[in-house]
């Protein structure tokens, strides 16, 4: 071990860090369980419509929610809509809204952010200040506009959430990209007459990367939250479509029951809500673990 | 002679993910009042964890783990020591900063970026001369110029007064808590900035009552240098500890530091530990020196008798790693690195890079042995054993 | 010090002034038909649709349109609310004083007991107090607000019966609305009013209704606060120049509370911006679900109506909003921070 590659041991010790830590433990648990669910979703609820398995099946119109039973393990929500179904498919959703917006927003986030920190001059000066009049407004309240201009739909908040978030990213490139581009392998790099783009490319941003990584991973949660939150007001997924949020939305006349026994509705807040509590813990915890392990500061002890 | 401070087997370990660091490996020295002791060795040879390990302030994950600090505060008696590791943490803080005190190698970290100089220095004197400072700040209280005999100016008195007495008294504690009520400390606090000034005056800084308003970032690296000594001097301390003091600075402010050492041993202080890298400055400033290989005492000398006869071959190698004015020949370099402390070499640590290692060097660590003449080495070339033909 | 305030005064009018182009940009992704029907209040009118494009120069150039919403703008005049049945400007000022009430009941919370919480965490590094408050951050974290609303309403409400949504009991709403006299709203904020009309009833019963959509917002949005504290603490504790006060004899409360926790405060001050963008997003959720009409509730139903004026003026309040925060910000950090001070 002592003898292997640098990089090799490095990384050893990376994943000895991450794994040291029990709450990366159960973050990758989770992941792994809602990943398996996700892949899994045709098998473990077979859909009704095959043309848009996203569409819950409904036995009924009834607005009553119905407790779990044989045929509806979790129950059924408002509208009959079967729990069960929702949260299989809904986990799909979930990575669906996640990925696309983490991976748009961090590809253009890392790119803008690289040649931002890397050329810095006018076009630094001027992504800046675009940036900055973009961090002036709160996600949520710029995504509403934004789906608002563009109409409702979960195609739409995922766009819009795409086209607010890059401006995380690219702060976060920048600042680890300024520190990186005065130092002495990347000046000794220059010297030789490598180019820019295999620069940036080979020795740049592997060192750039882990605030990225951890940005990205906490990224999921947040973004699941806030579109979940979107589809819950009505700007998101159609009522019917499983999503987490669309179906806490179904269960919101029903947080409190009858008097004789106000808890009764439980289920059809307590399963999705669950659920999109989970998601969001498992890649927060992750995103801890990376941050503790990466952290120079806590590093080498 | 008579010591001041004396450590036996001093052991310093460090617990890291890559294992055990075994930072100090029984350390023993004694600095003998009245004297500059000299630390010398490489970079990493254990020299800051040692003097670090004797004021207890080794940060995490490190643990002291063996050995004795005795520190004898009598001169005269020399029966009475106090062992520092046996102690609490509330009698070191005591006795940090008012009796041994600590300069650092970095004057740009070594100051609170957001204090004003002038706090920073009066912090020493409100940490350990609070009663001496209250009792004169009650003597221009009860003068007839003095604040009028309003009640709350009573009041002030009588805190004063207590605190004179007792710095620990209760009510004085209480009060020194409660927003408003502990502006009585106002004239103490004003006491202790006027001997900050003082100090820093003392120290050669022009201007100090100018001086004592500014932040470090406005000071050069000298003059935070200086100022870290005079917060270190603030209470006269009988041991001041060097720790690479003026390893970063330019060579002429660096003269300028060493200077002010060695007249302050005259005057204010009894003994300097000083720990450097750089045998010029211990040939200059020292009048004992110790030298360290991988968190070993290989040899301790008076100056003019190391200089003139190494006997470790680790001294002899680095002597003749110093450059000179009537250079002849190549300068010599220590073949191979420092060991990795995790998983240190057996036997003599310096065996894998020592010319006239043997056989025994390999297998066991030598004892220390006194050569006379106060000069002691640990190596096998001058043990019996060894000498019983034990051949390279 | 005051070259520094103005240049950033100067740089964050050019910001707002970005967030205004921005905004006209989003609606001027709109047709022409659709913008003008903002200008539409009865049924009647909607045959006059071309003729209001034409009035008011709904299909001129980009840059004619923007100078004259700007000057509009300038003058309070943003729109028509449909949620509100009345003017933006107008129905702005009845719903803002709600949120405000919540946030300035709020942010000493989260910001105390995060610097609090995330000094011991921090000092006692490695502790179970450390893990127990990591734990609960990383909870908070993850709990979409309006989800743990909805559980906090579930539980408090539906089964206790100990807290309800609104913003004031039935009855007291009703006294008010039937003795008007009796009542002037001079802040718009209940507790503060309550108190000055004489009424602690009033008062009393709106703090009431502020328990549950506090403790919401302040679980969430606590942890970023502390989170940054914490770290700060670590970093801080790590310094040279804690060894040097160890050195002159200083006791680890003096090291923790005197030097390393001011130093500490300065990293959580920059993440001030994003807790009051956090604050936003979360009045939204507790908004809606605890069924406060303030300005998150406001938006969220102006943006299921499709309202645009309505989030064109919470927008641009966001950002006015923004700007102010980080000139106090800059200021905060330079009366702190001597380094900026004097440069």
């Amino acid at each position: 071990m002592a003898n292997a590659h640098p990089r090799l041991r490095e990384l050893t010790y990376t994943l000895y860090r991450i794994f040291r830590n029990p709450s990366a433990i159960i973050g990758f648990t989770l992941l792994l369980f809602f990943v398996g669910v996700a892949v899994l979703a045709p098998v473990l609820a077979p859909p009704k419509y095959a043309h848009n398995p996203y569409q819950m099946p409904h036995k009924g119109f009834s607005p009553t929610p119905k407790a779990p039973n044989e045929k509806a393990i979790f129950g059924t929500t408002s509208g009959q809509y079967d729990i069960y179904y929702g949260v299989v498919w809904g986990t799909r959703t979930a990575f669906k809204i996640g990925l696309f917006v983490v991976i748009i927003s961090g590809f253009v986030g890392v790119g803008l952010g690289a040649i931002s920190g890397y050329y810095g001059g006018w076009i630094d000066e001027f992504l800046m200040r675009v940036t900055d009049i973009m961090w002036a407004i709160p996600t949520l309240v710029l995504a509403m506009a934004i789906v608002v201009a563009f109409g409702r739909g979960l195609d739409k908040v995922m766009i819009a959430l795409a086209l607010i978030q890059w401006r995380w990213y690219v702060r976060v490139t920048r600042s680890e990209i300024l520190t990186l581009r005065d130092q002495e392998f990347v000046q000794a790099a220059r010297i030789m007459g490598v180019s820019d783009l295999k620069i940036i490319l080979r020795h740049i941003l592997p060192n750039a990367i882990y605030p990225v990584l951890i940005m990205a991973s906490m990224d999921m949660g947040s973004m699941v939250i806030t579109a979940s939150f979107m589809s819950f007001v009505g700007l998101g997924s159609p009522k019917g479509y499983a999503d987490w949020g669309q179906m806490v939305a179904l269960a919101r006349n029903y947080i409190v029951g009858p008097p004789d026994d106000p808890l009764r509705f439980w289920y059809t807040i307590a399963i999705p809500g669950a659920c999109i509590i989970l998601f969001v813990l498992a890649w927060n915890l992750i995103g801890d673990a990376l941050r503790d392990a990466f952290d120079p500061k806590l590093r080498r002890r | 002679m008579t010591a001041l401070l004396q450590t036996e087997n001093l052991v310093t370990n460090f617990y890291t993910y890559e294992g055990v660091v075994r930072a100090l490996n029984g350390i023993s020295l004694v600095v003998d009042y009245g004297s500059t002791f000299g630390l010398v060795g490489e970079s990493g040879c254990g020299k800051s964890v040692a003097v670090r390990s004797m004021m207890r302030i080794i940060q995490e994950p490190g643990r002291v783990e063996g050995g004795k600090v005795v520190v004898f505060f009598d001169p005269d008696n020399q029966q009475r020591g106090v062992d520092l590791l046996q102690q609490s943490e509330a009698y070191l803080e005591h006795l940090r900063g008012d009796q041994i005190s600590m300069i650092f190698q970095e004057p740009n970290a070594a100051l609170n970026p957001i204090m004003s100089i002038g706090d920073q220095v009066a912090e020493s004197f409100l940490f350990h001369k609070r009663k001496e400072m209250c009792a004169r700040v009650l003597e221009a209280l009860r003068r007839p110029d003095g604040p009028s005999a309003s009640p709350l100016g009573a009041f002030q008195r009588h805190l004063y007064a207590r605190a004179a007495r007792n710095p620990r008294d209760l009510l004085v504690t209480l009060t020194t808590k409660i927003p408003l009520l502990k502006h009585w400390q106002r004239r103490l606090k004003k006491e202790a900035l006027r001997r900050s000034i003082e100090i820093i005056g003392k120290l050669g800084i022009p201007n100090p009552d100018k001086v004592v308003k500014l932040y470090p970032h406005n000071l050069s690296g000298g003059m935070k240098q200086r100022i870290v000594i005079a917060i270190a001097l603030a209470c006269s301390p009988l041991l001041l500890i060097a720790d690479e003091a003026t390893s970063n600075l330019d060579v002429t402010i660096q003269a300028q530091i060493l200077d002010l050492l060695r007249s302050l041993k005259q005057t204010e202080i009894a003994s300097i530990l000083l720990i450097t890298h750089d045998l010029g400055v211990v040939a200059e400033t020292c009048d004992r020196v110790g030298v360290m290989y991988a968190g070993n005492l290989c040899e301790v000398a008076d100056v003019g008798d190391l200089f003139h006869d190494p006997r470790h071959p680790y001294t002899r190698a680095l002597l003749a790693a110093v450059p000179r004015f009537h250079q002849e020949g190549p300068l010599l370099s220590i073949e191979g690195a420092v060991p990795n402390l995790v998983d240190p070499p057996a036997g003599c640590r310096f065996h894998p890079r020592c010319p006239e290692a043997r056989d025994i060097c390999r297998r066991q660590f030598p004892e220390t042995v006194d050569m006379g003449g106060d000069h002691t080495v640990a190596c096998y070339l001058y043990t019996d054993q060894a000498r019983a033909g034990d051949a390279p | 010090m005051h070259t520094f305030i103005l240049r950033r005064f100067f740089f964050l009018t050019f910001v707002l002034f970005g967030v205004s182009v921005l905004l006209f940009g989003i609606l001027m992704t709109f047709s022409p038909e659709r913008r003008a029907a903002a200008y539409v209040t009865t049924p009647q009118q909607a045959k006059d649709i071309p003729r209001i494009i034409k009035q008011f120069g709904l299909d001129d150039p980009f840059y004619i349109q923007y100078v004259r919403w700007i000057k509009e703008v300038s003058r309070g005049n943003l729109g028509w609310s449909l949620v509100a049945a009345r003017p933006v400007g107008e129905a702005f000022w009845r719903y803002f004083p709600i949120t405000l009430e919540m946030n300035l009941y709020a942010a000493p919370i989260v910001i105390f007991l995060g610097i609090w919480l995330g000094s011991i965490s921090g000092i006692h590094r490695d502790s179970w107090i450390d893990h127990s408050t990591r734990i609960f951050a990383i909870i908070g974290w993850s709990l979409p607000t309006f989800l743990f609303a909805l559980v906090l309403l579930m539980v408090f409400y539906g089964y206790f019966h100990l807290f309800s949504p609104g913003v004031l009991s039935d009855e007291l709403a009703m006294s008010i609305i039937n003795h008007p006299e009796q009542y002037t709203a001079y802040t718009g904020m209940l507790t503060i009013d309550g108190l000055l009309n004489g009424r602690p009833d009033i008062a009393l019963n709106a703090l009431h209704h502020l328990v549950l959509p506090i403790t919401t917002y302040v679980i969430v949005v606590v942890a970023l606060n502390m989170r940054v504290m914490r770290s700060g603490i670590i970093e801080e504790l790590s310094k040279d120049y804690v060894l040097t006060a160890r050195a002159k004899g200083a006791d680890r409360r003096t090291i923790h509370y005197k030097h390393a926790r001011r130093n500490a405060l300065l990293p959580v001050i920059t993440v001030a911006g994003q807790l009051v963008a956090m604050s936003m997003e979360g009045s939204i959720a507790v908004e809606v679900v605890y069924n406060r009409q303030g300005i998150g509730w406001w938006l969220a139903e102006s943006a299921t109506q499709l309202d645009m004026p309505v989030l064109m003026c919470i927008c641009l309040f966001m950002g006015l909003v923004f700007v102010v925060t980080n000139l106090t910000i800059d200021i905060l950090y330079a009366t702190i921070d001597p380094r900026i001070r004097l440069n």
